[in-house]
């Protein structure tokens, strides 16, 4: 019997062992992700971690490059550009001598090979170019021009974004997985993907820039903030992302590790549905907005994280404008509702009118934010103070998703905890999708079904205006309205928060939510 | 023997049927759109309905269970989010599933075995209360504490092991007694209790009185016959690290199918949780079904005729 115990334990050591996988070794940079990337296809992919893997194979025309905390477009693919004065033809003049990772050629025909694929094939970001895109020519092989249908004074921005990246077209003619295979002219050339562990890159020798100085770059999924946090400690990772607000204050003793803090492009919001009979009163959505104190928030739960911010688009974003908003004012906020006619009558300390309770519900995600719950917590506490009996509830990210996105007439939702982040960096991709009367959800992303004409026609101006100055004019306006209207309980901007080995420089950190790793340097 | 085998694996088209329907009809119940998950939280309504229909998800609810048995069997069932076959995904994280259910179990086997069994031949001295304490402690350690706890002490202040990922020998170290330290509590408790029962069996005493040694008798005549319910609790346990690793290859970012199913279940790949728990049943009754066939093996009396 011993002896088949033996052979037992023994064939079970021999399968632990044999299964383990050989490990790369050499001189590499370690990125740990929060979160596993879900493809590397630019065209196809909607979540940060794909993009920002993309982001460091591809390049595109243009990019954006960081400045003062503020995203600037600037030359990638492409060394000029110019529009028309109708708005509708862009011409870009492009780079020479660059190659892909494959030693393809890149030429206008590839970026023209490119956006054919976007706006002719069902890709997720179809949609971002398709309505606006008429035709891409080749003028020649390094200069290409793109024909809008209408002029579109976000265009450049929208350039700027993942969808815009330039695949290798030999791919795209031998109809390759690009999703698992990618090449672009980025700095780093795809090597090999151990899904659920890691994606490895390695340094492009031909890079128009000059080879990287990492050989190689490998980025993990890890998606335990405490894990990741450590592997960082113990120096397992070179660089990790999105650290937990609870653990800075620790990792700031800890010489061998350096953090940014920097204000992101999310900004945390209360959508308010304008539909339903109590809170379509602009009176009683400013009032929630002077009931709760944002900075409270940002400094007790967010432990400083987070800026308090009156405009629904973060500082980063062009066409962010200071616009006046509501100050902590309990007291005001109650004159607010009893000019409304809200007065508690039988003394339960909830506000009432026509025999009806001031009872709202409010939805919060747990987890999809930091701190999300607690925030919400948080703002049912302040909005009881004034009167209002808020039924706060949760629900997982897929469900609270697809229950806000219901019609008018079957959305049960009354009060929304949510954040945006325009993956554009206009102003254009917050006031439209989010205001905008015609993109009520379902068709669109405006979840509290706001609508004001005078918003609309600014946005529309905005939107198809070239003139900066002019499109600022408008978004100024918008927003002036949006948020003289209350359409949400405004909240903060949230803060990114990397770490990264003291040893590491060189690394460029985008409110985007991405990492550049080009010009990294391991010393 | 063998058609004990035979009829047991016959027991396995019902017992995957009705895993199969009971995971695809809870799935399709829940609330929350896959489509509109994929598609992202900028997306239009058309993109949203070009992936549902992409997918095959505006299909009545009998076709799309149709679609998935089809591609189950065909092995061309694809993923939603990773749009590449499910099985690509699955295997690969049920692999290192594997290796870490395996690591772990022999860490509980000898380290549990070796308790129980100087527990009951030590009887009610220090070794015996000891043992007991750290079984109790094994069995009511929160999985995600204890893990960390290791990680601090092993990896961030001593820096001997690596805290997380999959590559060498000593990644697995920490995953594997972290996963396996209920396991050594429960098998130790148990291997203690029929040890203890073996022990006051008269043929042990015939042993002894033969002359045979301490060692002997304990080794040969007594932990043979305690190990059969201790079998019994490795082959259940065994299953149970199967579904039950996620917490640890959470916290040691060890690449798993637990952790597959949590990110995919809130990502609402339907086809991809739906395989996967088909495969974890079907694990779980090949151990159980391993189990069994041991028995005969350590117990000579036991046999399955018929």
């Amino acid at each position: 019997m011993k002896s088949r115990f033996r052979i037992v334990m023994l064939c079970a050591f021999v399968l632990v062992f044999a299964a383990l996988p050989a490990f790369a070794a050499g001189t590499v940079l370690k990125i740990g992700q929060g979160a596993e990337p879900v493809e590397l296809d630019p065209q196809n992919i909607t979540d940060n971690p794909s993009e920002e893997v993309c982001h460091n194979i591809y390049e595109g025309l243009v990019g954006f490059d960081v400045k003062d905390d503020k995203l600037v477009v600037a030359p990638r693919l492409a060394d000029t550009w110019e529009v028309t004065p109708d708005g509708k033809t862009w011409t870009f003049h492009l780079k020479k001598g660059v190659v892909f990772h494959s030693g393809a050629p890149f030429d206008a025909a590839a970026v023209k090979k490119n956006f054919d694929r976007l706006i002719g094939g069902n890709y997720k970001r179809t949609s971002l170019f398709k309505p606006i895109l008429s035709e891409v020519k080749v003028v020649d092989p390094q200069t290409v021009q793109f024909v809008l249908s209408q002029s579109f004074g976000p265009f450049i921005h929208t350039m700027c974004h993942t969808a815009g990246l330039v695949i290798d077209p030999t791919l795209i003619d031998a109809k390759a997985e690009i999703k698992k295979n990618p090449s672009g002219t980025g700095p780093f050339k795809f090597v090999s993907w151990q899904k659920g562990d890691n994606i490895t890159l390695m340094a492009f020798d031909k890079y128009r820039e000059g080879k990287p100085k990492v050989d190689t770059a490998v980025f993990m999924t890890i998606p335990d903030d405490n894990a990741r946090t450590m592997q960082l400690e113990t120096g397992e990772l070179d660089i990790a992302e999105r650290i937990a607000t609870f653990e800075v204050e620790r990792l700031k003793s800890d010489t061998n590790i350096k953090l940014t803090i920097q204000p992101g492009m999310r900004v945390m919001y209360v959508a308010i549905n304008a539909l339903h009979p109590i809170l379509k009163d602009p009176n009683v959505r400013r009032a929630f907005n002077y009931a709760v104190d944002r900075d409270a928030i940002c400094k007790s739960i967010m432990k400083g994280f987070a800026r308090p911010i009156d405009s629904p688009m973060a500082f980063a974003v062009n066409g962010y404008a200071p616009v006046k908003g509501y100050a902590y004012d309990p007291a005001r906020a109650k004159a607010l509702l009893a000019e409304s006619g809200w007065k508690d009558s039988d003394g339960d300390k909830i506000l009432d009118k026509d025999g009806k309770k001031l009872e709202v519900t409010f939805w919060s995600p747990s987890g999809r934010y930091p701190m999300d719950y607690k925030v919400a917590e948080a703002i049912q506490a302040y909005l009881k103070a004034v009167g209002a009996d808020v039924k706060l509830s949760t629900m997982d990210w897929a469900a609270f998703l697809s229950e806000s996105a219901r019609k008018p007439d079957e959305n049960k939702s009354q009060m929304l905890l949510m954040g945006w982040s325009p993956s554009t960096g206009d102003a254009d991709w917050v006031l439209r999708p989010m205001f905008h009367t015609n993109q009520w959800v379902p068709g669109g992303n405006n979840r509290s079904f706001y609508s004001n004409a005078e918003a609309d026609k600014f946005i529309d101006i905005g939107m198809v205006e070239n003139d900066p100055a002019k499109r600022i004019e408008a978004y100024t306006k918008a927003q002036e309205i949006i948020v003289g209207e209350a359409a949400w309980i405004t909240l903060y901007v949230l803060d990114n928060v990397n770490g990264r080995r003291a040893n590491i420089e060189g690394l460029i950190e985008s409110p985007l939510e991405l990492l550049f790793i080009k010009n990294v340097v391991k010393k | 023997m063998g058609r004990f085998i035979l009829r047991r694996f016959a027991m396995l088209i019902p017992v995957l049927v009705g895993v199969s329907l009971t995971a695809f009809l809870i799935l399709h119940l829940a609330p929350g759109d896959p489509a509109r998950l994929m598609a992202g939280v900028e997306a239009s309504q058309e993109d949203v309905d070009m992936l549902r229909h992409k997918f095959g998800l505006d299909r009545p609810l009998p076709v799309q269970y149709a679609m998935f048995v089809k591609g189950l069997v065909t092995g061309e069932l694809m993923s939603l989010r990773f749009e590449s076959p499910a099985m690509e995904i699955i295997l690969p994280k049920l692999k290192n599933t594997l290796i870490l259910a395996c690591a772990s179990i022999v860490v509980a086997v000898v380290l549990g075995v070796t308790a129980g069994v100087l527990s009951a031949t030590h009887r009610k001295s220090w070794i015996d209360y000891a043992a007991t304490i750290l079984s109790l402690f094994g069995i009511s350690m929160p999985v995600f504490w204890w893990g960390l706890l290791l990680m601090l002490l092993f990896s961030v202040k001593l820096m001997w092991l690596p805290s997380g990922g999959m590559g060498t020998f000593r990644h697995i170290i920490l995953p594997a007694v972290v996963l396996g330290t209920a396991s050594t509590g429960i098998i130790a408790r148990m291997t203690r209790s029929s040890m203890l029962d073996v022990l006051r069996q008269d043929y042990i005493t015939t042993a002894a009185a033969k002359g045979l040694t301490r060692r002997l008798v304990v080794n040969r005549h007594a932990l043979r016959n305690a190990l059969i319910p201790t079998v019994t609790v490795v082959g259940l346990q065994f299953g149970q690290l199967l579904a039950g690793a996620v917490l640890t290859e959470t916290v040691f970012t060890w690449p798993g199918i637990g952790r597959l199913l949590v990110t995919s279940i809130l990502a609402r790949d339907l086809p991809v949780v739906q395989a996967a728990l088909v495969i974890i049943a079907l694990l779980f009754v090949f151990v159980n079904l391993a189990v069994d066939i041991l028995y005969a093996v350590l117990d000579p009396r036991i046999r399955y005729n018929g």
